[in-house]
């Protein structure tokens, strides 16, 4: 008993960061994406003697919380609305050059499709493999890749079109 | 690899390590700077990536985990109450039912295990002898009564036949104590009109209210004493 609570409070510590901003990612809103994570830490625990590599922990709690995410479209469809491009902005006050940047970043990676930025999270933020997102995702590697690489021309054509902002921070 | 694919392999992955896309880089410097590029941008966008975690999500993690967890305990643990309870109730059922059910379903099986009993504390020679006056004065709680003796009445004693209150009376025998209950009429225990085993054999007569239950030895005439029996005691019901 003793041992499995250690086990899940190492789990815990050493990856709800990653974890919760995965989660953010995926649904756009704090407030849902600490209750996914909640959520998938639970089902973790009562799942817990079933992970018996700790190194795939990490794509195990994120398949996790795919399946959870999944779940709560199908309970409350008709609360799904198109996102508001202001929940997506952090409030944080912007201030540096760097956080402006951030911030008008992250709307683009927001407003990619889905289906786009979500191997891309997961190879940024989660450090996976293609072959480990296509796992994950269920694809095939070599749609991973497209997906990347379309995800990633999106954002440098994005940012190539922005050249005012691209002049502030030049100049 | 020619530029689009070096391109294609830079934009899904720019820590490429394949050997082609490192080859490819040390051959043209364009190639090098592009993949540096998006190098920077993969940065920008990891910067981008760290949302920041709010405080106290692992704590708040760990919190309901165990409060969650205390609860199926305490469910556990009151599930294992409910089980305890259950044992005991069938513990407590079972022996009460063993102890306070008969084990004979007649009254001759019982009678003969009674008198083996107590076979040990009454002798064929004792020299004492009960009364008829006060054999009758315990025959009243059966509302019966003896005319006259017949036999040596060695013992004449309340006792328990079966969890009924019955009279036990003991009479001088030709070679072993003769046995004699009277017992109130009762559901539990089937009347038996004789019966016996190796040593001992029995008769049952009945009447309105009671059973008048003779056991002796082989050597006895059960009829005799039957006979006695009949023709001396009246009921005053």
């Amino acid at each position: 008993m003793m041992t499995k609570q250690v086990r899940y409070e190492a789990l815990v510590k050493a990856l709800h960061g990653d974890l919760y901003r995965y989660a953010y990612w995926l649904c756009h809103e704090k407030q849902v994406a600490e209750d996914l994570v909640q959520e998938t830490f639970l089902r973790a625990w009562r799942a817990l003697d079933s992970l018996k590599d700790e190194k795939a922990a990490k794509s195990w709690l994120i398949t996790i919380l795919r399946r959870e995410n999944a779940r709560r479209f199908e309970r409350k469809r008709f609360e799904m609305s198109e996102y508001e491009e202001a929940n997506i902005t952090d409030t944080q006050s912007v201030t540096t050059e760097q956080q402006l940047e951030n911030h008008w970043l992250r709307e683009k990676i927001a407003k990619l499709p889905p289906e786009y930025s979500e191997p891309l999270i997961l190879q940024v933020l989660g450090g996976f493999s293609g072959e480990d997102i296509a796992a994950m995702l269920d694809l095939n590697k070599n749609t991973v890749m497209t997906r990347l690489f379309r995800a990633r021309n999106q954002l440098k054509e994005a940012l190539e079109a922005e050249p005012v902002k691209r002049g502030m921070y030049n100049g | 690899m020619d530029d689009l694919q070096f391109r294609r392999a830079i934009y899904a992955d720019p820590n490429n390590q394949d050997a082609d896309c490192i080859a490819a880089q040390q051959a043209d410097p364009s190639k090098k700077q592009f993949a540096q590029d998006i190098c920077q941008l993969d940065e920008k966008i990891m910067r981008a990536l760290q949302v920041p975690v709010p405080e106290g999500l692992s704590e708040k993690l760990i919190l309901r985990q165990t409060l969650a967890s205390h609860q199926i305990h305490k469910r556990k643990k009151r599930v294992h109450l409910a089980l305890a309870a259950s044992v005991a109730i069938i513990g407590g059922l079972m022996l009460n039912f063993m102890q306070f059910s008969s084990a004979y379903t007649n009254l001759g099986d019982y009678a003969l295990a009674h008198v083996y009993h107590e076979q040990g504390d009454f002798a064929n020679n004792t020299s004492g002898q009960v009364t008829l006056a006060s054999l009758n004065q315990k025959m009243a709680a059966f509302d019966g009564n003896f005319s006259k003796a017949f036999g040596k009445l060695i013992s004449a004693d309340y006792c328990r036949f079966d969890g009924m209150k019955s009279l036990h009376l003991v009479f001088q025998g030709k070679t072993s104590p003769v046995t004699v209950f009277v017992v109130p009429k009762d559901e539990q225990l089937r009347f038996s009109p004789t019966f016996n085993d190796k040593q001992l054999f029995g008769s049952s007569i009945e009447f309105k209210h009671s059973n008048i239950i003779v056991v002796a030895d082989k050597n006895e005439s059960l009829q005799q004493w039957q006979q006695n029996i009949s023709e001396t005691v009246t009921w005053s019901i």
